[in-house]
């Protein structure tokens, strides 16, 4: 048992390296057109996968940072010792089951590896870490993964001594190391352990070369090395097993040398008892930011102004050349440069630097035992004053951070058990450490998603596929991520499983803005990303991707128009007057819930509020997006709205959210409803009308169910009653005010209520919900009434729907007498 | 900015004629439609050049001797699925480009399928310039000049190769089309408000009042 304790140091746990990618030549383009791709992107893209690796005897790869002129920086787990400094260069001589029972970990590693198709490809004595307790940690097995088989680099990765043969000649380009070169590499290493010596410890890389080369000719390749290390007698006294052992790995004929998985089942590995071997266990008191995940470590670490490269500056790693040295000699005019190229050796640092924790273990200095491991319940009890801090502040703040971070960790692993808390605390904010995971919860994935991606047909061509292609290189492309290939091929494999998953609906551009958030943040589990599309669509973009979707999108816009009469009436009669309509502008905006029209870290923001309200609240944010620009849209003529849109300006997000929630609170359900949003039941009285109906009503229309809701609600409303007198005296709503108008009066642009109490009575509720009522034959009086209001800018005006009619099934008529 | 520059005049001189034109921008997707007008309304390129969804509107105005011709560029999507959103920005207007892509063969085909739709449904008297864009391409080239050249002798459209990335016949293209639309009338206000017709007003529209 180890103990806990907020005084307890902090080693480094992170280290660094940095490498440079592969130059393009010259400006060179593929085969559509567009430019290659940088090098260092394509290995930032490939690098993703390692994140995902997690073996107890691996380091976690924590973070790929690209920079400048193809620069990579690696941050992962490390370890100060190794193989190599725990033998002390190998003169320390080990005992067999301690060499036997690392050796096994290794290859488990290694298998482990292999079997997510990785191959290590630098292992040396150097790479082979040890943790606190004495576990083997492989480190640097990413390398050549990364750089796809080393292609992306034009350094050679490993070292040579430690090189299989066949590496060293065969073409670079053409072959692709197999899980085998690394059993030569490992066979190597231990050979030196046991005989506790280095093999070929002076010599030249050429030297070196030709040795190797020479064991081609050599009958018993161990043999022959032990006696160049001059330990041939210690060798031969070996077990036969263990020589055995050595022969499957040292062995220049790849095809009967084994694989890191057949050299796990060696028979040697059962023949000693070594894992009883004393784990070398830490007693010490540990601080508790130890037992926190690593990656979120780093993340807070990063918060607390932690600065990989500012560590890698003061450790000489970043040289920058003067740029006159960059500079290059000669430029032909088809663009090839020469004479710029970088000094090799400076290509790849295998030094690695160590982050130190200092800044992250002063910043949470002041935190209690008690903070790391909280009861989910009474976290937040306490008042954090940070809550009322902006978001963008909140976000930055270490601390605060901290506790999210804590407190999702449990949430997220509860869920879909306490869920009920997940939303809450989603609502205060969501931390960006775990978006991907909370999103996912909020739109409710959840079960085997994985093995439902992996059985859909992501490979087969399809009639949209050209489409896809040329959209997704234009997609949110300055993200580096996304515009890494291995991303546009995950996007396409997301978008393609969707519309395989989904024959009712086609491709629309579009959707891959949609699909990218998702991709995003999702970037190794692409089944996460795929269910969220799928959730995401069905929730708040039913049937919108329909082959025919005019129906569908019509009516979307047409409600937003009337959201604007609802709660905005003098933009409304602006845009209504200019011709500005919906259809011109707002079309990107819900097709793709504004992943078009934003970039990555506003969609963040956004998303994180809208995955929070149902499949109308993209209509407030919409509304939002305009009152913001309203100063400047009602002082636009018809041209200068529409550039507006063309080039929408700066939309500040985090007050859009919060005005779209305010909207949202204010609105009630039935002013929003649509006839083609995905819903379990339609009741009887919700206004579900046809598009022809709705483009001639300019205000929205309420259902009785809310009219009713509205009686017990803190929202304030009034009923406007436009029948004649006596029909109202003899049955009406109770609290609703008469004021009768004709429907003739009302054709006359100048029309206006004559001053009388019930006009007074109006007035003075300018900003309640204002429900016009009549017969329901009366249809055209009610809407040219609305017109009227929202013209004289009446905010919220909505007609009843179904009429008067409608509310005899209600009981809520009386007599007017009687109140 | 300069997409809503105010016509300017010639300095010193009278007030000139101010023309305005709608112009659309039609063609298969990824062809370069969007490059072409940011081209020629911001003298700029975008490799990853966003996708159109829907249509963007942009205008942009260019000095014939004393006139001053101010387009309102319309620049619909390319997918054939938002086809049916076409009509309403091509309606009404006085020109139109139909840009296919020179190493694509497929979107010449489907600039055809357009020009054929124009000549149908657009304004009668529309002026249609055929653009075959990326120019800068030309190893990759699949449609041949003398096709296409050919091709719009035949059919009466203005023919241009162009490339928005080297700028090569961008604004040259605009250029042509604002000397063959017709200016008659006089006037010295730039229009306002000018509605984007969804109906059968307007669609038949005589050319000769484009001039305000
Ligand atoms: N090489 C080259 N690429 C172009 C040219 N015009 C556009 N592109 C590229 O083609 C892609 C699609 O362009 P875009 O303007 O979005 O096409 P649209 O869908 O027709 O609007 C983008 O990646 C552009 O960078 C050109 O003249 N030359
Ligand atoms: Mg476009």
């Amino acid at each position: 048992m180890t103990c806990n304790c907020v005084d307890a140091p902090v080693p480094p746990l992170f280290g660094v390296q940095t490498l440079f990618a592969a130059q393009h030549t010259s400006e060179s383009c593929g085969a559509n057109g567009l430019p290659l791709t940088p090098n260092s992107i394509t290995i930032l893209g490939r690098a993703q996968k390692l994140r995902t690796l997690n073996h107890p005897n691996l380091v976690l790869h924590l973070d790929f940072i690209r920079k400048q002129h193809g620069r990579i920086i690696l941050v992962s787990q490390y370890f100060k010792r190794s193989l190599w400094t725990e033998t002390n260069n190998y003169l320390l001589l080990l005992p067999l089951e301690k060499v036997l029972s690392w050796t096994h970990r290794v290859l488990d590693a290694l298998t482990y590896l292999n079997s997510n198709g990785v191959v290590h490809r630098f292992l040396t004595p150097q790479y082979i870490l040890f943790d606190d307790e004495d576990n083997v940690k492989l480190f640097n097995y990413g390398l050549y993964y990364m750089t796809n088989s080393g292609k992306n680099i034009t350094f050679p990765i490993g070292k040579l001594k430690y090189t299989a043969p066949e590496v060293l000649v065969l073409d670079r380009d053409s072959y692709k190391s197999g899980p085998k070169t690394d059993s030569w590499s490992l066979g190597i290493i231990v050979l030196e352990l046991l005989l506790g010596a280095q093999l070929w410890p002076t010599l030249k890389l050429s030297q070196i070369i030709r040795k190797i080369l020479s064991l081609t000719h050599c009958t018993d390749v161990v043999m022959r090395l032990a006696r160049e290390m001059g330990r041939l007698t210690m060798y031969q006294s070996l077990p036969d097993e263990l020589k055995d052992f050595l022969g499957k790995c040292i062995c220049m004929d790849v095809k009967k040398r084994l694989c890191p998985k057949e050299l796990f089942h060696h028979k040697i590995f059962s023949a000693y008892e070594y894992s009883k071997i004393l784990m070398n266990k830490c007693y010490s008191c540990k601080h508790p930011l130890r037992q926190m995940k690593l990656d979120q470590v780093y993340y807070l670490w990063k918060l607390a102004g932690g600065d990989v490269e500012w560590a890698l500056k003061k450790k000489g790693l970043l040289r920058n050349e003067s740029p006159i040295l960059l500079l290059p000699r000669l430029i032909i005019l088809e663009g090839t440069l020469y004479g710029n190229t970088r000094n090799q050796s400076s290509l790849l640092d295998l030094q690695i630097v160590e982050l130190p924790l200092d800044l992250l273990v002063n910043r949470l200095q002041h935190l209690k035992i008690t903070d790391y491991d909280p009861l989910i319940d009474q976290v937040n009890k306490q008042n954090d004053t940070t809550e009322k801090l902006p978001l963008v502040i909140r976000e930055k703040d270490t601390e605060y951070q901290f506790r999210r971070i804590i407190l999702f960790d449990r949430l997220l692993a509860a869920f879909p058990f306490k869920l009920d808390k997940l939303l809450i605390e989603a609502k205060k904010d969501i931390p960006p450490f775990f978006r991907g995971e909370v999103w996912a919860c909020l739109l409710n994935v959840c079960g085997d998603t994985e093995s439902i991606y992996m059985s859909i047909d992501k490979e087969t061509a399809g009639v949209t596929d050209r489409q896809i292609e040329v959209d997704i290189p234009r997609c949110h492309q300055y993200n580096d991520l996304l515009s890494s290939s291995v991303a546009h091929k995950k996007l396409k494999r997301v978008l393609k499983a969707w519309l395989v998953s989904h024959p009712k609906y086609v491709y629309w551009q579009g959707l891959d803005s949609l699909c990218a958030p998702f991709v995003y943040l999702n970037f190794c589990k692409e089944h996460v990303s795929y269910a969220c599309l799928t959730a995401f669509v069905k929730k708040y973009l039913n049937d919108v991707f329909l082959k025919d979707n005019a129906a569908v999108i019509r009516e979307y816009l047409i409600k937003l128009s009337h959201l604007i009469a609802f709660h905005d009436p003098q933009l409304a009669n602006h845009l209504d007057e200019k011709g500005f309509i919906p259809d011109l502008f707002a079309i990107p905006w819900f097709l793709t819930m504004f992943s078009h029209v934003f970039p990555l870290h506003k969609i963040f923001h956004l998303w994180d509020k809208l995955l929070l309200g149902d499949s109308s609240y993209p209509l407030f944010v919409g509304l939002s997006i305009l009152t913001q620009l309203r100063s400047t849209l009602l002082n636009s003529g018809f041209n200068e709205c529409i550039l507006l849109f063309s080039d929408l300006p700066e939309v500040d997000i985090e007050k859009c959210v919060l005005e779209s929630s305010k909207f949202n609170d204010a609105t009630p359900r039935s002013i929003t409803f649509r006839k083609y949003e995905l819903r379990t039941e339609t009741r009887e009285y919700d206004p579900c009308l046809m598009y022809e109906v709705l483009q001639n009503e300019f205000s929205p229309r309420i259902s009785i169910y809310d009219l009713v809701e509205l009686k017990s609600s803190s929202l304030k409303f009034l009923v406007l009653d436009t029948r004649p007198q006596e029909f109202y005296i003899e049955k009406s709503i109770p609290g609703s005010l008469n004021i009768h108008v004709r429907e003739e009066d009302l054709v006359d642009e100048n029309f206006d209520l004559a001053p009388c109490p019930e006009l007074s009575a109006l007035v003075n509720n300018r900003g309640s919900i204002l429900i016009v009522v009549d017969n329901v034959f009366e249809l055209n009086k009610v809407r040219s009434f609305c017109r009227f209001l929202v013209k004289k800018e009446y905010p919220k005006v909505c007609s009843l729907h179904g009429g008067i009619e409608a509310l005899e099934n209600f009981n809520i008529l009386v007599p007017a007498i009687m109140y | 900015m300069a997409n809503r520059a105010v016509p300017q005049r010639p300095n010193g001189q009278t007030p000139g004629k101010i023309c305005q034109f709608k112009l659309v921008l039609l063609g298969e997707s990824s062809v370069g439609k969007s490059s072409l007008v940011l081209r020629f309304v911001k003298g700029q390129f975008h490799e990853y050049q966003e996708s159109t969804i829907g249509a963007a509107f942009l205008t942009q105005t260019i000095h014939l001797n004393d006139v001053a011709v101010k387009f309102e560029i319309w620049d619909t999507a390319g997918q054939e699925r938002y086809h049916s959103l076409a009509p309403m920005y091509y309606r009404g207007a006085q020109a139109a480009i139909v840009v296919y892509d020179i190493t694509n063969q497929d979107t010449f085909e489907r600039a055809k399928n357009w020009v054929k739709e124009l000549q149908r449904q657009a304004t009668p008297g529309i002026v249609i310039a055929l653009a075959g864009n990326k120019l800068d391409l030309n190893t990759m080239r699949s449609v041949q000049t003398d096709e296409s050249q050919t091709y719009a002798y035949e059919n009466g459209l203005m023919f241009m190769e162009t490339s928005a990335k080297t700028s090569a016949n961008v604004t040259e293209i605009f250029k042509a089309i604002a000397e063959k639309l017709p200016k008659n009338e006089n006037t010295n206000t730039a229009g306002q408000g000018r509605r984007l017709v969804d109906s059968a007003e307007g669609s038949n529209k005589s050319l000769s009042s484009c001039c305000k």
